[in-house]
Protein backbone atom coordinates (compact mmCIF):
# COMPACT_ATOMS: atom_id res chain seq x y z
CA UNK A 1 0.00 0.00 0.00
CA UNK A 2 2.89 2.49 0.59
CA UNK A 3 4.31 1.82 -2.54
CA UNK A 4 0.65 2.99 -4.24
CA UNK A 5 0.92 6.19 -1.58
CA UNK A 6 4.71 6.69 -2.87
CA UNK A 7 3.62 6.92 -6.85
CA UNK A 8 0.90 9.01 -5.86
CA UNK A 9 3.56 11.29 -3.71
CA UNK A 10 6.09 11.26 -7.10
CA UNK A 11 3.57 13.68 -8.62
CA UNK A 12 4.91 17.31 -9.11
CA UNK A 13 3.48 19.25 -6.40
CA UNK A 14 1.67 16.95 -4.20
CA UNK A 15 3.23 17.13 -0.98
CA UNK A 16 1.35 14.06 1.49
CA UNK A 17 -0.53 10.92 0.56
CA UNK A 18 -3.02 8.56 3.04
CA UNK A 19 -6.02 6.57 3.22
CA UNK A 20 -8.04 6.50 6.03
CA UNK A 21 -11.28 4.45 6.96
CA UNK A 22 -14.67 5.23 7.80
CA UNK A 23 -13.47 5.66 11.92
CA UNK A 24 -11.19 8.37 10.92
CA UNK A 25 -8.35 5.72 11.72
CA UNK A 26 -5.16 6.63 9.35
CA UNK A 27 -4.09 3.36 7.82
CA UNK A 28 -1.46 4.19 5.73
CA UNK A 29 0.62 7.25 4.57
CA UNK A 30 3.43 8.89 2.62
CA UNK A 31 4.48 12.58 2.90
CA UNK A 32 6.98 14.83 2.75
CA UNK A 33 8.75 15.66 6.42
CA UNK A 34 6.15 17.77 7.76
CA UNK A 35 3.46 15.59 7.27
CA UNK A 36 4.23 13.05 9.85
CA UNK A 37 2.54 10.18 11.19
CA UNK A 38 0.71 12.70 13.94
CA UNK A 39 -0.40 15.45 11.96
CA UNK A 40 -1.73 12.66 9.66
CA UNK A 41 -3.99 11.21 12.40
CA UNK A 42 -5.29 14.41 13.31
CA UNK A 43 -6.14 15.24 9.46
CA UNK A 44 -7.94 11.76 9.29
CA UNK A 45 -10.16 12.47 12.06
CA UNK A 46 -11.02 15.78 10.63
CA UNK A 47 -11.29 14.63 7.16
CA UNK A 48 -13.68 11.92 7.86
CA UNK A 49 -16.67 14.26 9.50
CA UNK A 50 -15.81 16.42 6.12
CA UNK A 51 -16.86 12.89 4.12
CA UNK A 52 -20.07 11.88 6.39
CA UNK A 53 -21.13 15.46 6.22
CA UNK A 54 -20.66 15.02 2.01
CA UNK A 55 -22.53 11.93 2.39
CA UNK A 56 -25.65 13.11 3.94
CA UNK A 57 -25.78 15.11 0.66
CA UNK A 58 -24.63 12.92 -1.88
CA UNK A 59 -24.12 9.51 -0.22
CA UNK A 60 -22.91 8.28 -3.67
CA UNK A 61 -19.78 10.47 -3.66
CA UNK A 62 -16.66 9.39 -5.41
CA UNK A 63 -14.86 12.82 -5.34
CA UNK A 64 -14.33 16.05 -2.61
CA UNK A 65 -11.96 18.64 -3.68
CA UNK A 66 -10.79 21.49 -1.97
CA UNK A 67 -9.21 24.41 -3.03
CA UNK A 68 -7.35 26.58 -0.65
CA UNK A 69 -5.79 29.63 -1.68
CA UNK A 70 -2.10 28.07 -1.36
CA UNK A 71 -3.10 24.55 -2.03
CA UNK A 72 -5.60 21.69 -2.61
CA UNK A 73 -6.86 18.48 -0.80
CA UNK A 74 -8.10 15.76 -2.75
CA UNK A 75 -10.36 12.64 -1.35
CA UNK A 76 -11.45 9.87 -3.44
CA UNK A 77 -14.09 6.99 -2.18
CA UNK A 78 -12.63 3.65 -2.66
CA UNK A 79 -15.52 1.87 -1.07
CA UNK A 80 -15.64 -0.54 1.68
CA UNK A 81 -13.66 -3.88 2.22
CA UNK A 82 -14.22 -5.68 5.07
CA UNK A 83 -16.87 -4.24 6.43
CA UNK A 84 -15.26 -0.13 6.74
CA UNK A 85 -15.41 2.43 4.30
CA UNK A 86 -12.11 3.74 2.84
CA UNK A 87 -11.27 7.02 1.71
CA UNK A 88 -7.67 8.22 -0.20
CA UNK A 89 -6.81 11.13 0.54
CA UNK A 90 -3.93 13.61 -1.47
CA UNK A 91 -2.66 17.22 -0.04
CA UNK A 92 -1.04 19.24 -2.35
CA UNK A 93 0.42 22.26 -3.04
CA UNK A 94 -0.45 25.39 -5.82
CA UNK A 95 1.97 23.91 -7.94
CA UNK A 96 -0.42 20.71 -8.23
CA UNK A 97 -1.37 20.00 -12.09
CA UNK A 98 -4.57 18.78 -12.08
CA UNK A 99 -5.08 16.79 -14.34
CA UNK A 100 -2.13 14.69 -13.78
CA UNK A 101 -3.74 14.33 -9.96
CA UNK A 102 -6.67 12.79 -11.30
CA UNK A 103 -4.90 10.48 -12.85
CA UNK A 104 -2.68 9.74 -10.62
CA UNK A 105 -5.72 9.33 -7.87
CA UNK A 106 -7.80 6.85 -10.36
CA UNK A 107 -4.94 4.89 -11.04
CA UNK A 108 -3.42 4.88 -7.29
CA UNK A 109 -7.47 4.17 -6.31
CA UNK A 110 -7.93 1.51 -8.52
CA UNK A 111 -4.71 -0.56 -6.82
CA UNK A 112 -5.76 0.50 -3.05
CA UNK A 113 -9.46 -0.83 -3.75
CA UNK A 114 -7.41 -4.19 -4.99
CA UNK A 115 -5.05 -3.89 -1.93
CA UNK A 116 -7.75 -3.55 0.43
CA UNK A 117 -10.41 -5.77 -1.26
CA UNK A 118 -7.62 -8.62 -1.47
CA UNK A 119 -7.22 -8.45 2.24
CA UNK A 120 -3.54 -7.47 1.67
CA UNK A 121 -3.29 -7.22 5.49
CA UNK A 122 0.42 -7.51 5.37
CA UNK A 123 0.45 -4.25 2.72
CA UNK A 124 -1.81 -2.59 5.03
CA UNK A 125 1.75 -1.81 7.34
CA UNK A 126 1.19 1.80 8.61
CA UNK A 127 -1.43 0.78 10.81
CA UNK A 128 0.82 0.35 13.77
CA UNK A 129 -0.14 -1.99 16.86
CA UNK A 130 -4.03 -3.11 16.82
CA UNK A 131 -6.45 -4.56 14.89
CA UNK A 132 -5.63 -4.46 10.99
CA UNK A 133 -8.13 -2.82 8.27
CA UNK A 134 -10.61 -5.38 7.57
CA UNK A 135 -11.37 -6.47 11.26
CA UNK A 136 -15.15 -7.10 12.02
CA UNK A 137 -16.88 -3.11 12.59
CA UNK A 138 -16.69 -2.10 15.99
CA UNK A 139 -14.14 -3.84 16.91
CA UNK A 140 -11.35 -1.49 16.08
CA UNK A 141 -10.14 0.44 18.90
CA UNK A 142 -10.65 3.36 16.73
CA UNK A 143 -10.35 7.15 17.21
CA UNK A 144 -11.21 9.29 19.77
CA UNK A 145 -13.39 12.17 18.21
CA UNK A 146 -14.00 15.30 20.52
CA UNK A 147 -17.49 15.46 19.57
CA UNK A 148 -20.20 13.55 20.73
CA UNK A 149 -21.69 12.37 17.86
CA UNK A 150 -18.29 11.68 16.33
CA UNK A 151 -17.54 9.36 19.37
CA UNK A 152 -20.89 7.69 18.79
CA UNK A 153 -20.09 7.01 14.83
CA UNK A 154 -17.10 5.15 15.98
CA UNK A 155 -18.36 3.39 18.47
CA UNK A 156 -21.38 1.99 16.69
CA UNK A 157 -19.55 0.94 13.86
CA UNK A 158 -21.87 1.83 11.68
CA UNK A 159 -20.96 3.00 7.46
CA UNK A 160 -22.80 4.02 4.91
CA UNK A 161 -23.02 2.12 1.77
CA UNK A 162 -21.96 3.93 -1.33
CA UNK A 163 -24.78 2.40 -3.35
CA UNK A 164 -27.30 4.30 -0.88
CA UNK A 165 -29.20 7.03 -2.73
CA UNK A 166 -30.23 9.41 0.01
CA UNK A 167 -31.97 6.48 2.13
CA UNK A 168 -30.56 4.94 4.96
CA UNK A 169 -28.85 2.17 4.28
CA UNK A 170 -28.72 0.07 7.27
CA UNK A 171 -32.54 0.41 8.58
CA UNK A 172 -34.87 -2.07 7.00
CA UNK A 173 -38.19 -0.65 6.13
CA UNK A 174 -42.08 -2.11 5.62
CA UNK A 175 -42.67 0.75 2.34
CA UNK A 176 -41.36 3.29 0.19
CA UNK A 177 -43.15 5.82 2.45
CA UNK A 178 -41.35 4.64 5.57
CA UNK A 179 -38.04 5.47 4.07
CA UNK A 180 -39.10 8.31 3.03
CA UNK A 181 -40.32 9.36 6.36
CA UNK A 182 -37.01 8.88 7.66
CA UNK A 183 -34.56 10.32 5.01
CA UNK A 184 -36.77 13.42 6.15
CA UNK A 185 -36.43 12.86 9.67
CA UNK A 186 -32.63 12.82 8.67
CA UNK A 187 -33.02 16.50 6.70
CA UNK A 188 -34.84 17.97 9.60
CA UNK A 189 -32.83 16.64 12.74
CA UNK A 190 -29.57 17.82 11.05
CA UNK A 191 -30.44 21.89 11.17
CA UNK A 192 -30.01 21.00 14.68
CA UNK A 193 -27.46 18.29 15.93
CA UNK A 194 -25.59 18.21 12.11
CA UNK A 195 -23.89 16.02 9.83
CA UNK A 196 -24.65 13.05 12.74
CA UNK A 197 -28.01 12.85 12.11
CA UNK A 198 -27.96 10.30 9.71
CA UNK A 199 -26.54 7.99 12.36
CA UNK A 200 -28.94 9.27 14.93
CA UNK A 201 -32.27 8.19 12.93
CA UNK A 202 -30.67 4.63 11.96
CA UNK A 203 -29.91 4.32 16.05
CA UNK A 204 -33.83 5.53 16.79
CA UNK A 205 -34.84 3.78 14.09
CA UNK A 206 -33.87 0.30 14.97
CA UNK A 207 -34.56 1.41 18.69
CA UNK A 208 -38.61 1.83 18.09
CA UNK A 209 -39.13 -0.93 15.90
CA UNK A 210 -36.26 -3.65 17.15
CA UNK A 211 -37.80 -6.72 15.72
CA UNK A 212 -39.84 -5.93 12.37
CA UNK A 213 -38.82 -3.29 9.75
CA UNK A 214 -39.46 0.49 10.39
CA UNK A 215 -43.21 1.51 9.48
CA UNK A 216 -44.80 5.09 9.93
CA UNK A 217 -46.92 2.89 13.02
CA UNK A 218 -43.69 3.53 14.45
CA UNK A 219 -43.38 7.11 13.34
CA UNK A 220 -44.45 8.93 16.10
CA UNK A 221 -42.42 7.50 18.85
CA UNK A 222 -39.52 7.69 16.51
CA UNK A 223 -40.01 11.36 16.41
CA UNK A 224 -40.22 11.22 20.06
CA UNK A 225 -36.96 9.10 20.36
CA UNK A 226 -35.10 11.79 17.92
CA UNK A 227 -36.64 14.90 19.71
CA UNK A 228 -34.83 13.62 23.15
CA UNK A 229 -31.57 14.05 21.13
CA UNK A 230 -32.40 18.22 20.74
CA UNK A 231 -30.99 19.62 24.17
CA UNK A 232 -32.71 22.85 23.57
CA UNK A 233 -36.53 22.66 24.30
CA UNK A 234 -37.41 25.28 21.58
CA UNK A 235 -35.71 23.50 18.65
CA UNK A 236 -36.74 20.54 19.76
CA UNK A 237 -40.18 21.90 19.34
CA UNK A 238 -39.92 23.26 15.82
CA UNK A 239 -38.53 20.10 15.12
CA UNK A 240 -41.23 17.64 16.29
CA UNK A 241 -43.64 20.54 14.57
CA UNK A 242 -41.88 20.42 11.30
CA UNK A 243 -42.50 16.30 11.13
CA UNK A 244 -45.91 16.37 12.17
CA UNK A 245 -46.87 18.71 9.21
CA UNK B 1 -22.54 39.56 -5.06
CA UNK B 2 -23.58 36.08 -6.30
CA UNK B 3 -27.23 36.77 -8.12
CA UNK B 4 -29.15 32.56 -7.72
CA UNK B 5 -31.48 33.62 -10.51
CA UNK B 6 -29.04 34.29 -12.49
CA UNK B 7 -26.81 31.16 -11.93
CA UNK B 8 -30.44 29.07 -11.44
CA UNK B 9 -30.57 29.47 -15.21
CA UNK B 10 -28.32 27.94 -16.37
CA UNK B 11 -29.65 24.56 -17.25
CA UNK B 12 -27.02 22.38 -15.26
CA UNK B 13 -27.67 24.54 -12.22
CA UNK B 14 -30.80 22.46 -10.76
CA UNK B 15 -30.40 24.63 -7.42
CA UNK B 16 -28.58 27.15 -5.18
CA UNK B 17 -28.34 28.04 -2.06
CA UNK B 18 -26.58 31.10 -0.25
CA UNK B 19 -25.80 30.99 3.44
CA UNK B 20 -23.06 32.21 5.97
CA UNK B 21 -20.26 29.97 7.52
CA UNK B 22 -21.88 29.50 10.61
CA UNK B 23 -25.04 27.59 8.25
CA UNK B 24 -27.52 29.97 8.68
CA UNK B 25 -30.00 30.56 5.57
CA UNK B 26 -29.30 33.75 3.56
CA UNK B 27 -31.54 32.94 0.16
CA UNK B 28 -32.23 29.97 -1.89
CA UNK B 29 -33.62 28.96 -5.25
CA UNK B 30 -34.63 25.74 -7.25
CA UNK B 31 -35.89 22.70 -5.56
CA UNK B 32 -34.45 22.55 -2.11
CA UNK B 33 -34.48 22.82 1.43
CA UNK B 34 -32.15 25.66 1.54
CA UNK B 35 -32.26 25.51 5.53
CA UNK B 36 -30.80 21.74 5.54
CA UNK B 37 -28.09 22.45 2.65
CA UNK B 38 -27.06 25.73 4.80
CA UNK B 39 -26.97 23.63 7.62
CA UNK B 40 -24.62 20.33 6.26
CA UNK B 41 -22.14 23.57 4.19
CA UNK B 42 -21.45 25.08 7.38
CA UNK B 43 -20.27 22.19 9.05
CA UNK B 44 -18.46 20.94 5.90
CA UNK B 45 -16.67 24.13 5.48
CA UNK B 46 -15.47 24.68 8.56
CA UNK B 47 -14.21 20.84 8.81
CA UNK B 48 -12.58 21.86 5.78
CA UNK B 49 -11.50 25.10 6.72
CA UNK B 50 -10.07 23.86 9.98
CA UNK B 51 -8.21 21.42 7.79
CA UNK B 52 -6.62 23.57 5.55
CA UNK B 53 -5.26 25.74 8.81
CA UNK B 54 -3.61 22.65 10.01
CA UNK B 55 -2.30 21.71 6.63
CA UNK B 56 -0.83 25.74 5.88
CA UNK B 57 -3.10 25.59 3.17
CA UNK B 58 -4.74 28.99 3.17
CA UNK B 59 -8.28 29.67 3.75
CA UNK B 60 -10.72 27.95 2.00
CA UNK B 61 -11.99 28.91 -1.13
CA UNK B 62 -14.18 26.24 -3.00
CA UNK B 63 -15.22 22.92 -2.33
CA UNK B 64 -16.31 20.39 -4.89
CA UNK B 65 -18.26 16.73 -4.57
CA UNK B 66 -19.52 14.36 -7.19
CA UNK B 67 -20.84 11.35 -7.82
CA UNK B 68 -22.08 9.20 -10.31
CA UNK B 69 -25.28 11.57 -11.89
CA UNK B 70 -24.86 14.87 -10.03
CA UNK B 71 -22.19 16.81 -8.23
CA UNK B 72 -21.82 19.81 -5.63
CA UNK B 73 -20.16 23.15 -5.86
CA UNK B 74 -19.47 25.27 -2.53
CA UNK B 75 -18.40 28.15 -2.82
CA UNK B 76 -16.45 30.50 -0.03
CA UNK B 77 -16.30 33.87 0.47
CA UNK B 78 -15.44 35.63 2.75
CA UNK B 79 -19.03 34.81 5.22
CA UNK B 80 -20.75 33.97 2.35
CA UNK B 81 -21.37 30.10 1.15
CA UNK B 82 -22.79 29.37 -2.52
CA UNK B 83 -24.13 25.64 -2.72
CA UNK B 84 -25.16 24.50 -6.23
CA UNK B 85 -25.91 21.10 -7.29
CA UNK B 86 -24.94 20.48 -10.60
CA UNK B 87 -26.46 17.60 -13.27
CA UNK B 88 -25.06 16.14 -14.73
CA UNK B 89 -21.77 15.86 -12.86
CA UNK B 90 -19.79 16.45 -16.00
CA UNK B 91 -20.93 19.85 -15.89
CA UNK B 92 -19.26 20.63 -12.60
CA UNK B 93 -16.00 22.49 -14.81
CA UNK B 94 -18.64 24.83 -16.60
CA UNK B 95 -20.78 25.61 -13.62
CA UNK B 96 -17.88 26.38 -11.78
CA UNK B 97 -16.11 28.74 -14.41
CA UNK B 98 -19.62 30.74 -14.48
CA UNK B 99 -19.98 30.65 -11.26
CA UNK B 100 -16.61 32.06 -11.19
CA UNK B 101 -16.75 34.88 -13.55
CA UNK B 102 -20.11 36.29 -12.15
CA UNK B 103 -19.08 35.83 -8.30
CA UNK B 104 -15.57 37.91 -8.62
Amino acid sequence: MEAILQSVLDVAGVSASLVFDGGGRLVAHRGHAVYDRALCEQISLVLVKAVDTVQLQQSDWDSITAQYSDGKLLLRNLGEAGGKSYVLAIIADATLNPSFATVAMRVAANKLKHALTGGSASGLSDTGPGSPPGSSPGSSPGPVSSTPGAAKLSSSGLTWSAAASGSLSRVNVADPASGAFLTRCVKELARHVGPMAKVFVEEAARRVSPEAPFSMAASARLVEDLGGQIEDAKDRMAFMTSLAK
Amino acid sequence: MIDLTTLTRLPQVKSAVLSDAAGGLRDASGNVDGEAVAAVTGYLTGALADTGDRLGLGPLQSISFSGRDRASLVLVRGDVVLTTVVEPAAALATVEKTVDAGGE
